[in-house]
């Protein structure tokens, strides 16, 4: 019959359904861009976790995130008082902002005081909210009516006491009746004064009289806020049955929905853990969903049983995901208008797995085993389905009758408007808290009328919490920015350091991590001169090590390399590796067979029963001793480890660059051009050192799936130390020297660039192809080795001052082995701080801020303004890496911080990994995106503060001609400023122009060395000079000095 | 009596040091003394340090002696002769116990050690340890125990502190329930447990192991029981046993209980508590010889067990839950092998599955570099499923066992619908009358509850 109709009408029939679906789809991928973007954790890539609300300004799409995810903007305003107490956040940096926000508007007036007076007043003083029934219980039971707040001064506590006396002592004694014009007399005003004890009221005890007071201003508030329309934001309406479902009957559909579905998804995700995979994975994800389900018999919850026979209806139509959809969306009683919010709301509940399915579809190139395109779309469909049934059952079961699903939300919804009780009471508590604060006393409150309680209680209501809390993240934000930017413009005003030729330089990665062992350095050997560029060192590539099984990006995310480059064992040593290799290749299967057996039943009881107890030497030496097991374990595993002698293939023989043969590695030209941007960008193209280090980052630990979130941001999470090899490589090739000299970058011939990298975690230095060093600098090479062994010892020190279970005595060396036997233990979980306290960012010449104390905190980027062309192309391309870079990295960790449940991924004590892609709670939640707490604890949450050594003219093209920096910039994601390359002046980004910034203190703190100024100091540093460090000297000098000592 | 010196002072240094242990950071903890990370670390050390001597002193003394079987009567705590009740406290020392103390020591020295850094600076660090010195003191009360009331005293503390433990994010709701799950089967195992040593009693007028197990150094006792008897308390201990070892049809507790921190999903869930059931086994084995019925249920449970967990673990995704059914599987083969007779075997494999699952537990979160080592070592991606799997999965039997496995066995559900539901439903109805009859009495609305709404407080400072 269908088909008769179909082809009766085949055009109105079709279209009208397939407009839907497509406006469906649409719907979809725009609730989609709202999950997170966060890919598997094997490669962890730092982002702006709202990366979705980047359009608006940051501190509106906090907020609007805040109700859409259920996630806190800013942190409570507890912490920020925490803050104000400890003087990091000042009343002064409050009264800035809050002027700034309120312009003239800050000195009307308000019963006595000003508004910015009463705003001040509700930022220093807590007020309390509680749900009515605490509340009730404050009032009736405990001192609320008894005693003053303790927050009010003792001074406002009088004051108030003694007007109240007077004035109830003019109202109750005064017979006559109250004339117009005076203040008026509450009707219960007279019997109250007797309850207290009426006629010797000489007699009253002063606690008689406070409570007296309170109590009359208690009754005075109740009645003002009576019948006042209330001035706070709506709240939000539950959108799903489930959210209706658990306000009014108290239980969650989503529990055995997500039993079902997470387990589901885990399954069709899984890169290849489980032994068995789930079958039909390749028919999709709906159509695996009905295979798994609508087949044999099973036992699960009962209303799976209906999901069943809609699972077979679904097969026997042949019905597509959207179909579904659209279907379950029409059972559920969802108007065409809701449907994006409904969608929206849907897809959110569980979007960890939502989000990483998403990843899985649209970046296939990202993953082991990608997900087909349609698989987010089949996901909604399978939980609709999901949420219909068990929405059905639960109101059933709990309600007691069979329900309209269509109706339900409404029905519900009626019953809770009536149900819930006024707010009446908790908006007088918080009056009757402000006007304690503030000093409001009863006889003028009682004057006021209905039009004056009106606009008193906006005034009060309008800056709520959330505004609150926004005006004291501001300042929170402002006190780190001025102590910022005086400390750089203080700098800046030190007379520049004579040029001298360095006995040695290095190259660093921008990461705030490397800021510490530069200082270090300069500090150690003051001839030394450094430098730092983005981690990859401008070597695009994919990469694969000679014991490697797969080619790596070792690259920002937002570039693709085109260029592919091996790892090889020098000739003389092939043999050996090719048998390396094949024992590797055996105990590794082996180790894999064990591995899978040993959860399997007859490997598992043969291998429990006859060498379980064998297990307990690993098991207690790992724990004890991890430093030696792990050095036990380095010197078992080198005998199959590929051969120490390898070499880079660099250059390539084919035209085209490929993975594979001939085809891998760059052609001069490309190199030259790699070499001359690198050093370009970092203004390094006269004054070449002898020796010149380059020095690329990762980190390695234990025990820690958020491992990649530690390692390079610029290597997309991988290790940079091949980056920093190939650069060292490639700089050292005549060819490419030749074309350099032509291009004007002429590097001396005794130049030579040596590669390496620098393990954050245990503050080791590797470095690469020393052997083939010539004899007669290897003297030279040594000299500059132990400084760097020495500066990396000194790191490692400053670094266990944030460790709580590093003593503050450690010396050098004792750190150093502390930081060796972090990152071995199978306990720590906090192997290093990670990017944790990141806040600023510097993008300048290294004599303008060497000898500076940054704390760790700021990324470093080199650039010579005086050597780029007036339209700056080498700023140019610096900030489009920069700024989304480590303004991502900053978000994201302020984002973590701020709500650790909603953002970041919680604590890392109960995770467990799953699919190997991701971490969930425990065996079965949602997948947890973010970072975990551990790693930010100690973060502060400010947005990063970018200072930048060029003109306020020059950066303001720079922004123009590149709209998502200045999107960024404009929306104060992050904050912007310029430090004059001549005058050493700062300006300031705001609304789009720049404005001169005025130092606020005139001068900085200064110690001998770092160590003088951090030792025995937990917590967040100031700036200071180190002396030390602050200017070159000749290595000659140095010398002198020695002897003269 | 001086030859015994060695052995008294040994066994109070066994049972004496988690007692101590339990008192000073329970008083410490009680009175708000704000004790530090660093004490309750050096407590851990030095009691499981103390206890450890204590138990391989007595080994020496033993093996030195030839003695197999100690026992310390700690005399009867109460006594109500009407009721023939007692409360005897009364400790064995024999080839059982021994190894079983050894390796309790060991592995929970280590997971202290271990748990000291893992969950520095957690806001429940001393509440962790306060479970984890209840634990223990269990575990070495159940091992050691000479009687029947003393096995229990300890086999309730073990429940309490594992339910505790899978609860310990209490913020969270998820953990919440699934350690009131685990509460709840141990109940059910607590239950089996209190009416076998009841019936005990009653059968033999006392609760010393002897009388269960007869006479002789285990494992060669004699039951004086006739076999009618055993099969009814042993069924009733297998009951017990079932439960507390995540037996069929009990297995899904498991899983659900790597709520916790991991090391204590570990040491408790994975290497352990886990095992105290197959103890229970062994430790009455000389009734399983008593009835050949009896040995064949504990057989067939034990091998049910094994087959559901090797099939489910293979469909796990995720690392825990996959040791966790590895440990289901094992534990199984086990509980096979006690009914099989096969003691010594059993003991041994017992305590190779505790240390084996235990580092590998520990290391669970490594699994994401293991891996990526392997794959380096091998030269590409692992290839996950054997080739007998990649024929069988895409036929019909292919995709059962895959669903069967998927499931669980279908246990949890099983056990909801066929027992919680009925159980609910009868309290439930239970529940009405009760209204009924009450607002009849009152002439109205009787119950104020009813009015509150279990409404979820919406994110405060939002509003």
């Amino acid at each position: 019959m269908t088909t008769v109709l179909d082809v009766e009408q085949p055009s109105t029939e079709s279209d009208p359904l397939t407009d839907r679906l497509e406006a469906l789809r649409a719907i979809i991928e725009h609730a989609a861009h709202l999950l997170p973007a966060q890919g598997p954790i094997t490669a962890f890539v730092h982002h702006n976790t709202l990366h979705a609300f980047e359009h608006l300004p940051f501190e509106t799409a906090v907020v609007q995130a805040a109700k859409v995810f259920g996630c806190h903007p800013f942190l409570s305003e507890e912490h920020y008082r925490r803050e104000l107490e400890r003087d990091r956040i000042r009343e002064s940096d409050l009264e800035a902002v809050l002027r700034e926000d309120l312009g003239p508007a800050a000195d009307d007036p308000l019963l006595g005081v000003t508004r910015l007076d009463l705003r001040m007043t509700m930022l220093r003083c807590p007020v309390r909210t509680a749900p009515a029934a605490e509340l009730r219980w404050l009032v009736a039971e405990a001192d609320a009516l008894r005693r003053f707040r303790s927050a009010a001064t003792p001074q406002m506590r009088s004051r108030m006491i003694q007007d109240t006396r007077r004035w109830v002592m003019r109202e109750v004694r005064s017979k006559s009746a109250p004339r117009p014009g005076d203040a008026c007399r509450p009707v219960w005003l007279p019997d109250l004064f007797r309850e207290f004890g009426g006629a010797a009221e000489d007699r009253w005890s002063d606690e008689a009289w406070e409570s007296f007071t309170l109590s009359t201003l208690w009754r005075l508030c109740v009645e003002g806020v009576r019948d006042v329309r209330s001035f706070a934001e709506p709240h939000i309406e539950p959108v799903r049955h489930r959210d209706v479902l658990l306000e009014a009957a108290g239980v969650d559909a989503d529990l055995e929905v997500h039993e079902t579905l997470i387990r589901f998804c885990a399954a069709f995700v899984d890169q290849g853990f489980a032994p068995w995979p789930l079958p039909g994975r390749e028919f999709g994800l709906l159509d695996a969903f009905v295979e798994l389900h609508s087949g044999g018999p099973s036992v699960s919850f009962n209303w799976m049983a209906d999901v069943r026979r809609d699972l077979q209806d679904i097969r026997r139509q042949g019905r597509s995901p959207l179909e579904s959809i659209d279907d379950s969306l029409r059972r559920l009683g969802v108007r065409d208008d809701e449907r994006p919010d409904f969608i929206r709301a849907t897809l959110l509940a569980l979007r960890g797995w939502a989000g990483m399915i998403q990843q899985l579809e649209t970046r296939s190139d990202r993953a082991a085993r990608p997900l087909p395109r349609g698989s987010l779309v089949g996901f909604l469909a399978i939980r609709l389905l999901l949420d219909l049934h068990a929405a059905r059952h639960l109101a059933r079961s709990h309600l007691g009758r069979d329900v309209d699903l269509r109706t339900l939300r409404s029905e519900l919804r009626l019953s809770l408007a009536t149900a819930s009780g006024p707010a009446a009471e908790s908006r007088a508590f918080q009056m009757f808290q402000v006007a304690q604060f503030v000093g409001w006393k009863p006889a003028e409150l009682a004057g006021l009328t209905k039009s004056d309680w009106s606009l008193l209680l906006q005034e009060v209501e309008s800056f709520s919490s959330l505004a609150r809390r926004r005006v004291m993240h501001l300042a929170f934000e402002r006190r780190y920015r001025l102590r910022a930017l005086d400390a750089i413009s203080l700098r800046a005003a030190q007379k520049p350091a004579e040029r001298v030729t360095p006995q040695f330089q290095a190259v660093f990665c921008i990461d705030e991590r490397e800021e510490s062992l530069r200082r270090s350095l300069e500090e150690l050997c003051p001839s030394v001169e450094t430098f730092s560029v983005a981690g990859f060192f401008g070597v695009a590539m994919y990469y694969r090590g000679a014991g490697d099984a797969h080619d790596i990006p070792l690259c920002p995310v937002i570039i693709r390399p085109q260029h592919w480059v091996r790892e090889e064992v020098v000739e003389s040593l092939e043999d050996e590796h090719r048998r390396r290799a094949q024992q590797r290749r055996l105990l590794g299967q082996a180790s894999h067979h064990l591995h899978v057996g040993s959860r399997t039943f007859t490997v598992g009881a043969l291998l429990t029963t006859l060498f379980g107890p064998l297990a307990s030497v690993p098991l207690i030496a790992r724990v004890l001793a991890p430093r030696l097991t792990g050095q036990l374990r380095r010197r078992a595993a080198q005998v199959v480890q590929p051969p120490p002698r390898t070499r880079l293939r660099l250059e390539r023989r084919a035209e085209q660059p490929g993975p594979t043969g001939d085809h891998v590695g760059y052609s001069v030209e490309e190199m030259a051009t790699i070499g001359e941007r690198v050093l370009r960008d970092m203004g390094l193209t006269r004054h070449f050192a002898r020796l010149i280090f380059l020095i690329g980052h990762g980190s390695n630990s234990l025990n820690n799936p958020h491992k990649a979130a530690y390692d390079c941001g610029a290597c997309a999470g991988s290790a940079g130390g091949p980056n920093a090899r190939a650069l060292a490589k490639l700089l050292n090739d005549p060819g490419v020297r030749k074309r350099l000299a032509e291009r004007d970058v002429p590097i001396p011939a005794e130049t030579l660039f040596v590669g390496g990298w620098h393990n954050t975690c245990d503050d080791a230095l590797q470095f690469f192809d020393t052997e083939s060093i010539a004899p007669a600098r290897r003297s030279e090479l040594l000299d500059a080795l132990s400084v760097l062994e020495s500066a990396c010892d000194q790191n490692a020190h400053e670094r266990c001052r944030r460790f709580l279970s590093a003593p503050l005595d450690l010396t050098f060396e004792e750190a150093r082995r502390h930081v060796q036997e972090r990152a071995e233990d199978l306990a720590q979980t906090r192997p290093e701080c990670g990017h944790a306290t990141n806040a600023l960012c510097i993008v300048a010449r290294r004599s303008r801020t060497r000898g500076l104390f940054l704390d760790r905190r700021a990324f470093l980027q080199s650039y010579d303004p005086t050597r780029d062309s007036p339209d700056a192309p080498i700023l140019t391309r610096i900030l489009q890496a920069v700024i989304p870079v480590c303004a991502g990295i900053n978000l994201e960790y302020y984002f973590s911080f701020v709500d650790p449940i909603g953002y970041g991924c919680g604590t890392k004590l109960p995770h467990n990994v799953a699919s190997l892609l991701g971490v969930m709670d425990g065996p079965s939640s949602d997948l947890r995106t973010g970072l975990p707490w551990q790693m930010v604890e100690i973060h502060e949450p400010v947005r990063l503060s970018f200072v930048i050594e060029t003109t306020p003219e020059t950066l303001l093209r720079v922004l123009d001609a590149n709209p998502a920096l200045k999107q960024l910039c404009v929306h104060r994601w992050a904050y912007v400023s310029t430090l004059d390359p001549s005058s050493g002046r700062i300006h300031d980004y705001r609304d789009g122009r720049f404005e001169p910034y005025v130092p606020q203190s005139q001068e900085l703190p200064a110690a001998d060395t770092s160590a003088e100024w951090y030792r025995g100091w937990r917590d967040h540093l100031g700036f200071a000079l180190i002396r030390d460090a602050l200017h070159p000297v000749r290595p000659a000098d140095i010398e002198t000095d020695r002897r003269g000592a | 009596m001086e030859g015994w010196t060695i052995p008294w002072i040994a066994c109070s240094l066994v049972i004496g040091a988690p007692v101590l242990l339990l008192a000073t950071l329970g008083l410490a903890l009680l009175l708000e003394t704000g004790i530090s990370e660093r004490m309750i670390s050096r407590l851990v050390q030095f009691s499981v340090l103390t206890g450890l001597t204590g138990a391989v002193a007595m080994l020496v003394w033993m093996l030195a002696t030839g003695e197999r079987d100690v026992p310390f009567e700690l005399g009867n705590w109460v006594s109500i002769p009407q009721q023939h009740f007692h409360f005897r406290l009364k400790f064995l020392f024999d080839r059982l116990s021994i190894p079983f103390a050894i390796m309790t020591y060991l592995l929970v020295g280590t997971i202290g050690a271990f748990a000291d850094k893992y969950l520095h600076r957690e806001p429940g660090f001393r509440r962790f340890f306060m479970c984890y010195s209840l634990f223990l003191l269990g575990m070495i009360l159940s091992t050691l125990a000479g009687t029947i009331e003393t096995l229990f005293a300890g086999w309730e503390l073990v429940g309490l502190s594992s339910a505790l433990l899978v609860a310990f994010f209490q913020e969270r709701p998820a953990p919440v329930r699934n350690g009131l799950r685990v509460w709840t089967v141990y109940r059910i195992a607590d239950a089996a447990f209190i009416v076998a040593a009841v019936s005990l009693h009653h059968l033999t007028g006392e609760g010393d192991f002897d009388a269960l197990t007869g006479y002789g150094a285990w494992p060669t006792g004699q039951t004086t029981m006739s076999a009618g008897q055993a099969l009814f308390v042993g069924s009733l201990l297998l009951v017990a046993a079932a439960g507390k070892s995540g037996l069929v049809p009990f297995s899904g507790w498991l899983p659900r209980a790597m709520e916790g921190p991991t090391p204590s999903s570990a040491v408790f869930y994975g290497a352990l508590s886990v095992h105290l059931g197959a103890f229970l086994l062994l430790r009455v084995s000389p009734i399983l010889e008593r009835s050949p019925l009896l040995c064949g249920l504990v057989v067939g449970f034990g091998l049910a067990t094994a087959a559901v967990g090797a099939l489910s673990a293979r469909t796990q995704t995720d690392i825990k839950s996959a040791l966790a059914f590895a440990c289901v599987t094992q534990v199984g083969i086990i509980t096979a092998e006690i009914g099989l007779g096969f003691r010594y075997l059993a003991l041994c494999h017992i305590i190779g599955h505790a240390s084996l699952r235990t580092l590998q537990m520990l290391r669970a979160p490594s699994i994401l570099r293991d891996y990526h080592t392997l794959e380096n070592a091998i030269g590409g991606r692992l290839a996950p499923s054997s080739r007998i799997w990649q024929r069988m999965a895409c036929s019909r039997i292919g995709t059962s066992l895959y669903r069967l496995g998927f499931e669980r066995g279908g246990l949890d559900a099983s056990l909801d619908r066929w027992i919680v539901r009925p159980f609910l439903k009868l309290l439930t109805a239970c529940d009405g009358w009760e209204r009924r009859w009450t607002d009849f009495l009152s002439g109205g609305g009787s119950r104020e509850s009813d009015q509150v709404r279990p409404a979820p407080q919406p994110l405060e400072e939002l509003l």
